[in-house]
């Protein structure tokens, strides 16, 4: 579960991004946060990835308060969450097996069980015949799903993406979220940032509506229209 | 891509069941391998690194030989080192002899050995240009000369309280001690020892610094692999590893590249030093790189190289994500 206790981010030069935030997440539901540039969509995320730190208030992630994480502690952390960027943030001079393997590396997960976990991240995206490849060599639909098997494949409970469909197209936009609906159906929570309204309106899922960093509207997936 | 049912559950992390030295041992190799490949993927630059870093260490290593060698030769020529102890010229035979045993008992001196005023002449008329004007003397002239061998490895101020007490001595006129010279060559040793010491600090520095500035520009190149490896859980140790294990690379190799440096030196110096060493009748040893130093030199390199990385990546990483 993740949980958002007034939380607010004030950065260095007086930017409020995020004010008096509260909501909740809960465990092996998917929800959407979306708002125009600059509404602290971002800057949410990465208040839990602990890329950034809260000035007020408490971030809460499986009842555990990520104030309470020193800064030994933030990799840990990390690798309890799965994390897919807009820009993929492959690793170009590697092959789409190691970029997937790379969790399980760093998880200090054995050779063989690394095997077999990446072969079947990449079956979940539809990109096993691809794992010899380098990165550069595929479409953006394409690397985007490495970024997604690589997001998963250490079976993290919890799914963060930002921004995940800013450069698809519409059919593989829509993809890649039922992709991430996919995980949501089996457990995990998934909370995806994204200004792409069609999109998160087909999906009839949670949506969190962000406007200057407060939270104006929480519409649940019932209400969705 | 796959129909949702044929998903697998992504249920909270289940890590196999592994021992964390086994995974921390195979992050060691893949580490030390990929680091080596990247050298070999830029291999002019890494080269010119090496090379840069084995000249700078070569250099203290060459005057390390220099300075065994010329220690080496002060050594065999030591060996020679007489104290003539010339009497008085009213001193006669049986005090020559009286003299030399008194001699003999002090601390520190081999032999004494007596040299008559004949023998002395002897000697003389042996000597190119003087056979003719010694012809022209009426009496010999020359004192009873004792010539007083100290023990091997006299310290020198052993020696100098030797010459002291024979100048001393009843009967004894003048002191002449060879040895001085030897003094004088072992304070320059010791300024040269000093300045190699000096030397090797200066050179070390500078591969730190080069290795340091090299991993630098290294994790600067790689800062957005960095980062996705931060984002995505890398300790900064697990980040670090390659970077340490190309500062170890870097050292071990300019290391090596010194001592084979130093070795052609060696070799180069061999042929001329060893007709120095016929010239004194082979009393000369020839004094190369002790072994020990051969395997030590790449060995410190390679943890010079260490440490700049561990230094420089430390430094760096703290401003990655």
């Amino acid at each position: 579960m993740i949980r958002f206790d007034q939380v607010s981010k004030r950065y260095e030069g007086g930017h409020e991004a995020l004010s008096q935030l509260t909501f909740e997440v809960a465990k092996g539901e998917m929800a959407f946060v979306t708002g125009h540039s600059g509404a602290g969509k971002s800057t949410l995320l990465k208040l839990l990835a602990l890329i950034e730190r809260p000035s007020h208030g408490h971030v809460t992630l499986d009842g555990q308060s990520l104030a309470k994480i020193g800064q030994s502690g933030i990799p840990k952390l990390r690798r309890s969450i799965g994390m897919v960027f807009q820009d993929h943030r492959l690793l170009m001079d590697r092959t789409v097996f190691a970029n997937v393997e790379l969790p399980l590396v760093i998880g200090g997960i054995a050779p063989q069980e690394r095997g077999r976990r990446v072969r079947a991240a990449l079956e979940k995206v539809g990109l096993l015949d691809y794992e010899r490849q380098l990165p550069a060599s595929l479409s953006t639909g394409e690397q985007q799903r490495v970024g997604i098997a690589r997001a998963i494949v250490a079976k993290p409970s919890v799914l963060i993406a930002d921004e995940p469909t800013g450069n698809l197209d519409p059919q593989l936009a829509v993809e890649i979220m039922e992709l991430f609906a996919e995980f949501q159906q089996v457990g995990t929570t998934v909370l995806v940032a994204s200004h792409d309204l069609p999109l998160i309106k087909r999906m009839r899922k949670r949506v969190v509506v962000l406007d200057h960093g407060r939270l104006v509207a929480d519409v649940s997936a019932e209400e969705v229209l | 891509m796959t129909a949702p049912n044929e998903v697998q559950a992504p249920v909270r992390s289940e890590r196999s069941h592994r021992h964390p030295l086994s995974s921390w041992r195979e992050h060691h190799g893949w580490s030390a391998a990929a680091s080596l490949r990247r050298l070999a993927v830029k291999p002019v630059g890494s080269l010119l690194t090496i090379a840069v870093m084995g000249l700078a260490l070569a250099l203290p290593l060459a005057f390390y030989l220099l300075l065994s060698n010329v220690q080496s030769l002060g050594d065999a020529l030591g060996r020679n080192q007489v104290i003539s102890v010339f009497l008085k010229s009213d001193q006669v035979a049986g005090n020559a002899q009286l003299l030399a045993k008194q001699v003999e008992q002090h601390d520190g001196v081999a032999s004494v050995a007596v040299k008559t005023p004949q023998q002395g002449l002897d000697e003389l008329s042996k000597m190119q240009g003087f056979s003719d004007s010694l012809h022209a003397l009426d009496d010999n002239p020359l004192p009873y000369v004792l010539e007083v061998q100290p023990q091997d490895g006299i310290s020198a101020d052993a020696a100098s309280h030797l010459v002291d007490d024979l100048r001393s001595m009843q009967g004894v006129d003048v002191v002449q001690d060879s040895g001085t010279w030897r003094q004088r060559l072992d304070a320059l040793l010791g300024v040269g020892n000093r300045a190699v010491l000096i030397l090797a600090t200066l050179f070390a520095l500078a591969v730190l610094l080069v290795v340091g500035n090299t991993v630098r520009v290294d994790i600067t190149s790689r800062a957005d692999e960095i980062g996705v490896l931060k984002l995505i859980g890398a300790s900064r140790a697990f980040v670090r590893r390659p970077y340490l294990y190309a500062g170890i690379w870097y050292g071990l190799f300019s290391g090596l590249l010194a001592v084979g440096l130093a070795l052609a030196i060696e070799f180069a110096l061999a042929e001329p030093v060893g007709r120095l060493s016929q010239a004194y009748g082979g009393k000369l040893q020839v004094g190369g790189l002790p072994p020990w130093l051969l395997l030590a030199v790449p060995f410190a390199a390679a943890c010079l190289g260490w440490l700049g990385a561990r230094l420089v990546s430390a430094w760096q990483l703290r401003q990655a994500v």
